[in-house]
């Protein structure tokens, strides 16, 4: 892997969805594969997504307090509000 | 059929799928838990920029296609550890890179000698943790600042060639 093919770690942050749903082209997979391999911080936040997305995966609108709900809501409207 | 290798987290996991594999037992290509492409395994070559904790002979079946660094085919099965690949061995491989990294540090003059020697410091460090892949990595970007393309290529061929002849490895 010369400079000019390097990943950073914020470029993998950035194509993470991507890298699960396997849209990436072949040769970012590559690249981000191979990021994963030397950045043990890296390799860590991909094991957090792909357990993040098997636990939220099987949540249901109905499993979740409304309390809970209600946060997540105002959370989510402070943050579109910016 | 044909034989190659397998870089696993410990537990034989996989590094990006985080798929547990079993030993003995037919793996096929289109499990969910796997990458979309394939199963994905190593030739001799390819094994320096994926080390693990892990290594593991892999047998492999159905159409096998050499990519980019390593070869995807429909279906692999496990058979067994390279137990000659321990973090001894790996401390061992980091140590046989970085001494290499800071040869070429020691004979620098002009443009790359400030380079070289940062990372010679950076691989000393990263050998001294055992971090294979990491200081696999340094050394061929030494290289290349030393020789280039070609440079980087050849400190990769040359790390393969350690891990056949300290592991035993079948170069194929």
């Amino acid at each position: 892997m010369l400079l000019s093919e390097d990943l950073t770690c914020q470029e993998l942050v950035e194509l993470v969805t991507e890298y699960i749903e396997g849209s990436l082209l072949p040769e970012d997979r590559d690249r981000f594969e191979q990021h994963v391999v030397l950045c043990d911080g890296c390799a860590y936040y991909l094991e957090q997504m792909r357990t993040t997305i098997d636990v939220s995966g099987s949540l249901t609108e109905e499993a979740i307090a409304p309390e809970a709900q209600e946060d997540l809501l105002r959370v989510f409207r402070d943050w579109k509000a910016g | 059929m044909a034989r190659a290798y397998k870089c696993l987290r410990p537990g034989r996991v996989g590094p990006f799928s985080g798929y547990s594999w079993p030993i003995g037992e037919w793996v096929e290509a289109d499990d969910a838990a796997l990458c979309v492409r394939g199963v994905h395994s190593c030739r001799t070559e390819d094994l320096p920029y994926w080390l693990t904790e892990e290594l593991w002979e892999i047998e492999l079946d159905g159409e096998v296609r050499q990519e980019h660094r390593k070869l995807v085919s429909e279906r692999g099965r496990l058979e067994r550890r390279v137990e000659g690949w321990t973090s001894s061995s790996a401390a061992a491989f980091a140590e046989a890179c970085a001494a290499r990294v800071q040869e070429r540090a020691a004979r620098a003059a002009g443009d790359g000698a400030e380079r070289l020697a940062e990372l010679a410091g950076d691989a000393a460090a990263n050998a001294a943790k055992g971090a294979a892949a990491l200081v696999g990595y340094i050394a061929a970007r030494a290289a290349e600042v030393d020789g280039g393309v070609d440079g980087y290529a050849e400190e990769r061929l040359a790390q393969a060639r350690w891990l056949v002849s300290e592991l035993g490895l079948d170069a194929g």
